[in-house]
């Protein structure tokens, strides 16, 4: 048995030292793919299980006293308008969160939303299917069949999820939010169809401190699937296996 | 003895009702008796026959949902944002226009027809910002093959494509 597998150890390895080479040649005349590395898909074209969009987060990079992406989602989603809710009951797609190490009193800020899992805790708790991924890894409430219950806040472990408990006027276009319906950051799933990056993202890199680096974690050449090769980074509640889209570094 | 009471609580409500209806619906013929359907601000046709809308547009509207919600699919052939776009001015051009709050295209008819409307309870009833009129409209579409100019029909045989597959087309 032993003898058999030599050859085919020793061909993959040949395999995966020439996929490695070429790789390297495709970078080394400095073409960076920096930000977008998105292309847009055909408007009328399904999204493709090809793709799995993600973010990186630097916590090192990330300031105490920025909420650059906090604003911009909120802006961008038209979130903030629930006057009858209180501040606990209020939508946050994204927010910004304190660590600090007891032991060693070192703070770290980042922010913290949807980790759009692999396996989203979520989709498998939803009596209706509203809760659902998407081919490209992004994890989404269909409203038009979210029957507001909860399950799915009670399961998701990063407390992402919001419900909306009163009704509201003038959303944005491509947020349609209502009474009754539970919502989370949609990655800003309108503007990566049409290859565009997440509100927060671009926030982050244009008034922020660049922290935020999005793009295909399926895709060798982009700039986020290789500082995730490169680079130590950490999911938040590793020990779920959930393998999230968004990761951390730095903390 | 409970009924009764409430009958009668309500009887100043019924009065006035009869009082006030019963004039407006025998006035002028029967237009009392039709919903009042605002005019369509731009385009000179839909995106189908209008008989066909009428008919079929809850489908069209449904099945475009469901591509755009779950497969990410964002033509704009049945999409709500253009019915709106069209049907229901922006809030500016409503003022403008001396258009008062409670006219809309869509709620208006369905007040009519007693068919709940659940769109709106999530979905803004106004579109943001003037659209242009729909470039698939059979007027539009008959302008352009008119025009003649190969890089037109070009397009136009791509959106005849996109069409066949009932995608709809990218504007």
């Amino acid at each position: 048995m032993s003898d058999d597998k030599q050859p085919d150890l020793a061909r993959r390895e040949f395999l995966q030292g020439s996929a490695g080479a070429a790789a390297g040649l495709a970078v080394a005349p400095g073409v960076m793919l920096y930000g977008p590395a998105a292309s847009a898909k055909p408007i009328d074209e399904a999204a493709s299980s090809e793709v799995r969009w993600g973010m990186l987060i630097d916590a090192n990079k990330c300031a105490s006293d920025c909420d650059a992406c906090v604003r911009a989602c909120n802006t961008e989603h038209g979130l903030g308008d629930e006057d009858q809710s209180g501040p606990r009951q209020q939508t946050q797609y994204i927010r910004k969160v304190e660590l600090r190490n007891k032991a060693t009193g070192a703070s770290h800020s980042l922010p913290m939303m949807c980790q759009h899992c692999e396996t989203p805790p979520c989709a498998d708790v939803c009596p209706t299917g509203a809760s659902f991924k998407r081919a490209d890894g992004i994890v989404l409430v269909d409203r038009h069949i979210c029957i507001g219950c909860r399950y799915c806040m009670m399961a998701c472990p990063y407390k992402a999820r919001s419900f909306v408990h009163e009704s509201l006027e003038d959303q944005e276009p491509y947020t349609p939010r209502g009474k009754g319906c539970v919502e989370s950051c949609t990655l800003c799933v309108h503007r990566i169809d049409l290859g565009g990056i997440p509100a927060c993202a671009e926030a982050c890199g244009a008034e922020g401190n660049g922290a935020i680096l999005f793009g295909d974690l399926n895709d060798p050449n982009s700039a986020i699937a290789q500082a995730v090769a490169e680079q130590a980074t950490t999911e938040v509640r590793a020990d779920l296996g959930l393998n999230v889209g968004v990761r951390y570094q730095g903390i | 003895m409970k009924r009764l009471s409430d009958l009668l609580r309500s009887l100043p409500a019924l009065l006035a009702l009869a009082v006030f209806a019963a004039p407006a619906a025998a006035g002028d013929g029967d237009s009392g008796l039709r919903p009042d359907i605002p005019e369509p601000l731009r385009g000179d046709s839909c995106v189908e026959e209008t008989e066909d809308m009428r008919r079929n547009h809850m489908d069209y509207l449904k099945g475009h949902r469901d591509q755009v919600m779950h497969q990410g699919i964002r033509t704009k052939k049945y999409s709500l944002k253009e019915c709106l776009g069209c049907h229901v001015p922006t809030e500016d051009e409503a003022r403008r226009a001396g258009r008062s709050e409670g006219e809309h295209f869509c709620q208006n008819c369905h007040e009519y027809a007693g068919v709940e409307l659940d769109c709106f309870q999530c979905h803004n009833t106004r579109p943001q910002e003037p659209r242009l009129p729909h470039p698939l409209t059979p007027r539009n579409r008959q302008t352009m093959q008119d025009a003649g100019n190969p890089a037109t029909a070009e397009l136009l045989n791509k959106l005849a494509d996109s069409d066949k597959n009932e995608t709809g087309v990218a504007q």
